[in-house]
């Protein structure tokens, strides 16, 4: 790194929330790579039906309905409810990515954390994660009301919810089939395009809505880091793309992209004027429209980090395979979470192992 | 493999004729010896993999670890019920593509005209790649815009998410693939009719025979060898059937569509587990080259094999 360029703006331009989850790991003063993208999930939601029908939604529901992270996950399944219920223009309320797939651990996450429960107690797991989580606590009190309430929640979203992974959420909802879904930001892009979107220009964007414990919003962003294992020279090269990638004039080109593009992960590019203006109607940068939302979901106590642990693949496909199994009927709630947690503690467990067993490299 | 393998020793065998080497077998040589390579050295591999603890970082490490892999995989709940959803599968999609494959063929064969017609519609799916048939049935049972789904649910017989609910999703899928491959199933059994001689067809005419009959008695024994290959050709491929599920169900609702090939890509591929998963190729290997073993001693059996 001597001739080489630095990081424009220096590293703490990025997110600080992002810079950790996408960038260290296990302490704060190793930086292992930039992050890149930031996709996160928000409440999404047909803002014309809600103007159309707020006054009456207000009398029968008997608050406030306007999106908002104030608003709780139990307003949230009466909102849908009501959806279902009181109108025609969209067949059901509320949809989700509750396919058996990694979407369905992003969508049940959001609600396990706001109910308080989390995978693991250590509190690091998520931001700079850890070699050593400790057992997994998918078996508490808090994770199980909150698989209670997705239950319940499911069972009254649209029925494909069950098959639908986030691209097809997303399709679902531009298509106007449902009212509302907890959604990646980044789909705003394609939402707002007429060639892809009947419902241009009719939607809000806010924060999720919170549980008896906190807001908690999915973020999925990523981050570029340069392997160790490669030569030098492609190490070096590595860094002049990374450099490159994360810079803030390509993520600026990222985000007037056509095709709709990333949001940056930057925090000067919001302060622009350009990006400023843009984050109102009309705009040409459609992804901005969603900036309230999720600066408020990146904030340190409002996102959602799922564990950063090496046995996190098993452990995603434990929690939703657990997890469609409890929304097909096979196992309660209960169940669910404590095989989800035996097979979070195995395959742990299993990795643990090997990292204390020497190796021979063939 | 194993029907590569039969292959080419019974090729050897055939250019062997009586004793000492033969030119053509000499010639075959050399193409004998890369096969050996490119098939024996990934065996053997595998099996050295399926011993270890197979680590990727830092470069590919092994730990060796005896039969831990092995026991695990016969203690694994989730492999083992993988197993039991595979074996289900198995028999209905091969079953059923039997069945249908065989009717569908009876009746084109039957055809006076417009059989090329028929026989060319008919054929049209098996030249899908399974990835688009699984992306054609995830669209045509999509619960907003999906034609079955729709139709399904006007007529009142079935109203949730096709292949999000856990009772119609494994039979969603299973006729997916029954759709891809009874053609190759009628393909076949056409050959075998085209061979049946005609002249014992005719002479049982003659004698009285019904058509009830004449299937029985001639048909049946003449087409039982080509209907066994048939059988041997979709048996193999059912046991590695991977396309169609993994981009319609992905293994879901509730792991009710995670048959064993899934479940072997999962531990490899997204938990890189490689030496655990070399243990269930493994597995699946010995399966396959039992089910080809039954097929082919009942052609042996019959006098078919050559």
């Amino acid at each position: 790194d001597e001739n080489l360029p630095s990081v424009p703006k220096g590293t703490d331009d990025f997110i600080p929330t992002q810079l950790a989850a996408a960038g260290r790991f296990e302490n704060e003063e190793n930086l292992y790579a930039l992050p890149y993208d930031c996709p996160t999930m928000i409440w999404m939601y047909r803002k014309d039906l809600f103007d159309k029908h707020g006054e009456k939604m207000s009398q029968d529901l008997g608050f406030d309905q306007t999106p908002s992270p104030e608003l709780t996950w139990e307003q949230y399944y009466q909102i849908a409810n009501w959806f279902n219920e009181n109108q025609d223009e969209v067949p059901y309320g509320t949809g989700h990515q509750a396919r058996q797939y990694d979407s369905l651990m992003c969508d049940f996450s959001n609600i396990l954390w706001s109910y308080g429960g989390d995978y693991f107690h250590e509190p690091k797991v998520g931001s700079l994660g850890t070699a050593e989580p400790g057992p997994c606590t998918l078996d508490e009190q808090e994770a199980l009301e909150a698989a209670e309430f997705y239950k319940k929640l499911l069972s009254i979203a649209h029925p494909g919810s069950v098959s639908w992974d986030w691209n097809a959420t997303d399709e679902a909802f531009r298509t106007g089939q449902i009212a509302m879904a907890p959604n990646w930001h980044e789909f705003a892009a394609v939402d707002q395009d007429p060639a892809e979107s009947t419902i241009v220009g009719k939607i809000g964007y806010s924060p999720l809505p919170k549980g008896p414990v906190r807001n908690a919003n999915m973020w999925g962003g990523t981050g570029v880091g340069i392997n160790g294992a490669s030569p030098i020279n492609e190490q070096k090269a590595a860094w002049l793309f990374l450099v490159w990638a994360t810079s803030p004039d390509t993520m600026l080109m990222g985000l007037k992209s056509d095709v709709g593009g990333g949001t940056p992960t930057r925090g000067s590019l919001y302060e622009l004027p350009e990006v400023k203006k843009a984050m109102e109607p009309p705009t040409n940068l459609p992804n901005l429209l969603t900036y309230d939302a999720v600066s408020e979901a990146w904030r340190p106590e409002n996102i959602g980090l799922r564990p950063k642990i090496q046995s996190w693949n098993e452990c995603d496909t434990a929690i939703y395979t657990e997890v469609s199994k409890m929304l097909a009927g096979q196992k309660t709630p209960e169940q669910a979470m404590k095989t989800a947690k035996k097979y979070f503690d195995e395959a742990q467990a299993r990795v643990e192992n090997l990292a204390s067993r020497p190796s021979g490299v063939a | 493999m194993a029907a590569t393998q039969e292959r080419s020793s019974s090729a050897t065998k055939g250019a062997n004729g009586g004793g000492g080497i033969s030119l053509e077998t000499k010639m075959l040589v050399p193409v004998l010896a890369l096969l050996a390579v490119l098939s024996l050295f990934p065996f053997f591999y595998i099996i050295w993999m399926s011993l270890n603890i197979v680590s990727l970082i830092n470069g590919i490490s092994f730990d060796f670890a005896g039969l831990a892999n092995w026991t695990r995989m016969f203690t694994d709940e989730v492999v083992g019920a993988a197993w039991a959803r595979a074996a289900l599968y198995f028999v209905a999609t091969v079953g059923l593509e039997m069945i249908l494959g065989i009717a569908i063929a009876l009746l084109v064969h039957e055809l006076v005209w417009g059989k090329n017609l028929v026989l060319s519609l008919i054929l049209l799916p098996m030249f899908m790649a399974p990835v688009i048939v699984g992306l054609l049935g995830r669209f045509l049972t999509d619960s907003s815009y999906g034609l079955y789904a729709y139709v399904l649910r006007e007529l009142g017989i079935f109203e949730s998410d096709i292949l999000g609910t856990a009772s119609s999703a494994l039979p969603a899928v299973i006729l997916m693939d029954v759709w891809e491959w009874t053609p190759l199933i009628v393909l076949i059994v056409l050959a075998g009719l085209a061979s049946v001689n005609q002249y014992v067809i005719e002479a049982a005419k003659v004698d009285g025979a019904g058509y009830l009959e004449r299937l029985r008695y001639i048909v049946a024994p003449s087409i039982a060898g080509v209907v066994i290959v048939a059988l041997l050709v979709r048996s193999m491929d059912a046991i590695r059937y991977f396309d169609i599920i993994t981009v319609t169900t992905n293994g879901g609702p509730g792991n009710t569509t995670k048959i064993i090939p899934i479940r072997l890509y999962e531990t490899a591929f997204r938990f890189f587990d490689l030496g655990y998963a070399a243990a269930i190729g493994l597995g699946m290997l010995v399966f396959s080259i039992l089910v080809a073993n039954v097929f082919v001693r009942i052609l042996e059996s019959r006098g078919l094999a050559r």
